[in-house]
């Protein structure tokens, strides 16, 4: 067994060897450099060494906590529906016998693809006051006046949920679609004989059997919401106020739109780095990578 | 029964498509309309298209952006499948405390917001010598944290007996790799593909760092400089939108068949 | 091990190949900028611009103007998006990394100071190189800091009062009315044409600054003092800027809008009366060609404060030389002689691309006194020039974004009315607080 195993283990390494070097030399090396930089502040090219001071001022920073909180509504709120919905679609687009599949994937996929600058024309015309939105929601008598969406700071946040969810279900629903290959089909049909319904199937035998890759879902979800920044820059540019500004974009100002600061944008940085690792770290945890 | 459930799922779906289908098509129709019909709101196809395509030749090397972007996502694409799968075989297959431990740091790379490590990077590639080639591009996320993840997930459920018997009929470590993992896991590089050549194909504020002179822009750094002008030509933009656009939604086309590739196998 | 090692070899191989084919290229067309080749008397110069039917098309003009006097010289202009051009800018500078840099950059006025003062000694000073007593006043000062002068002027933004003529007259306003009004008049006005025509008077944008900008510009103030401090509390013109903004808001003739192409919709589709805008808006408001013979230009209103005119400015950009640059000399040259000092370039500038300088000597020159058709036969650049010699000089500072930022933050809760003494103070202490 301890030979086995050490062979095993070797044979291992020469797989992930080259890979983790790449990952360690472009990804690793920058993030030292820039956790140097996080211990000092300055502007342009002009730094001193302030301790922690950067991270003390994170905690007494009214538009870093502003970020903050928008940014973990987005997660909580939108993350869940999100991939909520991608399975239920994947669910459904797996099913054998299901016409016009082609269609809908390819469909469903297309946000994800269509490129941000018209997606922003776009949204901003279906969330405009005299926009497609408002117009069908007073012509069947939901709303009687107009709602400028994107000028109220919970429409804008909502018009941002919105935003991303259209845009990232079918990138989610792929990943899903793939692993659902994986699953032996003769699983359903058994379960189908013992007369398990679809919704009854969906739960006891697709949930479980994704879990891998529903968890992964979650963490790169997480992360990506975090770090989201193109959605909001392109529909509301953070406003109205700073009431949809996210972390990203607050790094993205302290860089490049204000007198730039380096250090305490890799200050502002590492902030992410520690929310996603814990979250991810309590995903895994509650995901059961118990083995 | 069975028929109304039938009928509720392609409700749903028919709805789910019209959204996500919905600027897809105002695209296609603002491609052939003049940018001030475009702001007004205007939603029929008009006749501008061919005014709106000559614009945009003359006034970009279109062919030269699409040809740069195809060499940064197609060989981007293949290296990274091969080391992220090789790397989730690895780590998964040949599970250790170790390996663990070495995947949990690399994880850490994916959550670091881009625009802070891209000053040190950039330092990087110009001591390298590297700056302005699409090996600067390709390079940083040639293997990434996330993709290595998406393998690794993956082959949690890739039937073991399978390696088991590979190794009886005498094959090593490799050849098992090769010739028994990747073809059983086809759908998975077919969703990692469209998914990294996506990522390759649409990545921005690297490229925009990295290559410096006119001749090396890619796809969306032209859509993007066309976008920005004080009088921005709108419908000029959609065509080079499509443009951009149209070569993920093929790759997805041509890929999607390895979706339903599992199914068949069971319908028989 | 040999897969690893061949799988190894063929990335590598690939790698530098790329790197190979990439790198040899970019010697012989990448670093012409920067000129590492180094020493050769080489003529050609590399610009960075960001619209190539305005600044880059200008640039273009001042090579052909440049290249009859000094042959064999070249200019290469690499376009770019506006905010791309910054984060290139930055990164390099920031990264200490010269290879890429170009020789002759363009800088937005209100990044002039931060640029300047956050990357010590990176831009050349222009100060005996051009005689700055040709320009608008308002225009040198932004280009001074320290009692130098860092680049030349460039296009201005001076504003004005686009106005649908038919709509007024219609509510029974003529020409004269709009002359020399202030806000409220403005407002007032506002409400007969929204009750007479139906049409919304202007619109508004919250999560943009350019109305709160044009109003501070010409009342003589700015979001930061001189020296670079909040200017929020106890500032008359900051007090009246956003009592201003708070009724247009109020009042309900504006038309709220979110971004630039609805903005541009906006007026394009006839929905506003009014557009209050820079004089580079002219071109996105012929684009609606149905609506020619129907547009005039008035001054814009002035604020109700001490020293407030009617005139502003919104936008406007200079041309900076990296002091690093191998060709310096030849850039600075290059640029002092033509959109530093010719009036050739300015009124072909004006004729070709429709853009407005600063130079005075051009003003009195037969393409600013051309009357457009659009516009009613109206002289609108000979208007918009004598508008902008009174735009009041002010000090754009370094920290005109975090600023804006700080105000935008508020914005909301003094639209709902909450105390504006209490609001300014906010922001004076949020601005504080971001720039420390």
């Amino acid at each position: 067994m301890g030979s086995k195993w050490n062979k095993s283990n070797l044979m291992g390494w020469q797989f992930v060897l080259l890979p983790s070097a790449l990952i360690l030399l472009f990804s690793f090396y920058p993030m030292i450099q820039s956790l140097l930089l996080s211990f000092q502040s300055g502007k342009g090219n002009v730094y001193h060494y302030v301790g922690l001071s950067n991270y003390a001022r994170l905690f007494s920073d009214p538009m870093f906590k502003q970020a903050v909180l928008n940014t973990l509504l987005y997660l909580v709120v939108q993350v869940p529906i999100m991939l909520m919905l991608g399975l239920v679609i994947a669910y459904f687009l797996n099913m054998p016998g299901l016409k016009f599949k082609g269609f809908y994937r390819t469909a469903i996929f297309l946000p994800c693809v269509t490129s941000l600058v018209s997606y922003a024309v776009l949204f901003k015309s279906i969330f405009a006051v005299d926009g497609i939105l408002n117009r069908m929601l007073m012509s069947i008598h939901i709303i009687h006046e107009p709602i400028a969406w994107l000028m109220d700071p919970v429409w804008a946040k909502v018009a941002i949920i919105a935003a991303i969810t259209w845009r990232w279900t079918g990138y989610n629903m792929i990943f899903y679609l793939a692993a659902m290959q994986n699953i032996d089909p003769s699983v359903y049909e058994a379960a189908s004989i013992d007369g398990a319904s679809k919704t009854r199937q969906f739960f006891s035998i697709t949930v479980p059997m994704l879990k891998p890759i529903i968890l992964f879902t979650a963490i790169i979800s997480t992360n990506g919401t975090l770090q989201l920044f193109d959605e909001v820059v392109n529909i509301t540019n953070g406003g109205p106020g700073n009431s949809t500004m996210t972390i990203s974009q607050y790094i993205y100002n302290l860089s490049f739109m204000y007198t730039p600061n380096f250090g305490y944008a890799a200050t502002v940085s590492y902030a992410i780095v520690i929310m996603v690792a814990v979250l991810a770290f309590l995903q895994l945890k509650v995901g059961g990578e118990k083995k | 029964m069975r028929k109304v459930s039938a009928a509720a799922i392609h409700l749903f779906l028919i709805i789910a498509s019209v959204v996500s289908l919905f600027p897809f098509v105002w695209m296609l129709i603002g491609m052939t309309n003049s940018s001030s019909d475009i702001v007004k709101g205007k939603f029929s196809f008009g006749s501008e298209l061919s005014t709106n395509m000559n614009k945009l030749l003359d006034m970009t090397d279109l062919g030269g952006a699409f040809w740069n972007s195809a060499v940064i996502a197609v060989i981007g694409t293949v290296c990274t499948l091969i080391l992220s799968s090789m790397a989730g075989f690895g780590f998964e297959i040949y599970r250790t405390k170790g390996k663990d431990r070495l995947f949990g740091i690399l994880m850490l790379s994916m959550m670091m917001p881009f625009a802070a490590v891209m000053v040190p990077l950039f330092r990087m590639f110009s001591s390298m010598g590297m700056l302005n080639t699409p090996t600067a591009v390709i390079l940083p996320t040639i293997t990434t944290a996330f993709m290595i993840f998406f393998f690794m997930q993956n082959t949690k459920s890739f039937p073991r007996e399978l390696l088991q018997a590979g190794r009886v009929d005498g094959l090593g470590e490799w050849r098992l790799f090769t010739h028994v993992y990747m073809p059983t896991m086809k759908p998975t590089y077919a969703a990692a593909a469209i998914i990294t050549f996506m990522n390759y194909w649409n990545s921005f504020l690297w490229p925009l760092i990295a290559l410096q002179t006119p001749d090396k822009k890619t796809l969306p750094l032209i859509v993007s400089s066309l976008a920005s002008s004080y009088n921005p030509d709108y419908g000029m933009i959609m065509v080079a939108i499509v443009i951009t656009t149209l070569p993920t939604v093929l790759i997805f086309f041509l890929l999607q068949k390895q979706f339903v590739q599992g199914m068949l196998g069971s319908v028989k | 091990m040999k897969k690893l090692l061949s799988v190894l070899l063929l990335v590598s191989m690939t790698a530098s190949l790329l790197a190979a084919c990439g790198s040899s290229k970019s010697s012989d067309s990448g670093q012409s900028g920067t000129g590492s080749e180094g020493g050769s008397a080489s003529k050609k110069v590399v610009a960075w611009a960001w619209d190539p039917s305005f600044n880059g098309a200008a640039l273009k003009i001042a090579e052909e103007l440049y290249a009859k006097e000094n042959p064999g010289f070249e200019l290469e202009v690499v376009d770019m998006a506006k905010t791309d051009l910054e984060q290139k800018l930055n990164t390099n500078l920031a990264s200490g990394v010269k290879e890429g840099l170009p020789d002759i950059i363009l800088v937005n006025d209100p990044n002039i100071q931060k640029y300047v003062t956050a990357y010590p000694g990176t831009f050349a000073d222009f100060t005996d190189k051009v005689d700055y007593s040709q320009f608008s006043p308002y225009k040198v000062d932004a280009l001074t800091i320290d009692g130098k002068v860092y680049g030349v002027p460039f296009d201005i933004g001076v504003t004005g009062m686009f106005y649908r003529s038919d709509y007024l007259e219609q509510a029974g306003f003529k020409a004269e009315d709009l002359e020399n009004i202030t806000w409220d008049e403005y407002i007032e006005i506002g409400k007969v044409v929204k009750e007479k025509t139906g049409k919304y008077m202007s619109t508004i944008n919250p999560n943009d600054e350019a109305l709160t900008s044009i109003l501070l510009q010409s009342g003589g103030s700015w979001y930061i003092t001189p020296d670079n401090k909040g200017n929020f509390v106890d500032n008359p013109v900051m007090t009246e800027t956003l009592r201003v903004y708070k009724a247009i808001a109020d009042s309900g003739i504006a038309k709220p809008v979110t971004g630039w192409s609805e903005f541009v919709g906006s007026f394009n589709a006839g929905d506003v009366a009014t557009v209050v805008s820079g004089v580079w808006q002219i071109s996105s408001i012929m684009d609606a060609k149905d609506q020619s013979g129907k547009w005039r230009v008035a001054p814009i209103p002035r604020l109700n404060v001490e020293g407030a005119v009617n005139a502003s400015n919104e936008g406007g950009s200079s041309w900076f030389v990296l002091e690093g640059s191998a060709n310096k000399d030849l850039a600075i040259d290059f640029l002092a002689k033509t959109i530093g000092g010719s009036s050739e370039f300015y009124e072909r500038f004006l004729k070709e691309n429709g853009g407005v300088g600063s130079y005075i000597p051009s003003f009195s020159s037969e393409a600013y006194s051309q009357t457009p058709e659009f516009f009613g036969g109206q002289a609108i650049y000979t208007d918009f020039t004598k508008w902008s010699t009174e735009v009041p000089g002010i000090s754009l500072g370094m920290y005109t974004q975090e600023a804006k930022d700080a105000l935008k933050n508020e914005l909301p809760n003094i639209l709902n009315g909450s105390d504006l003494t209490q609001s300014l103070a906010n922001i004076q202490k949020l601005f504080e607080q971001q720039v420390q």
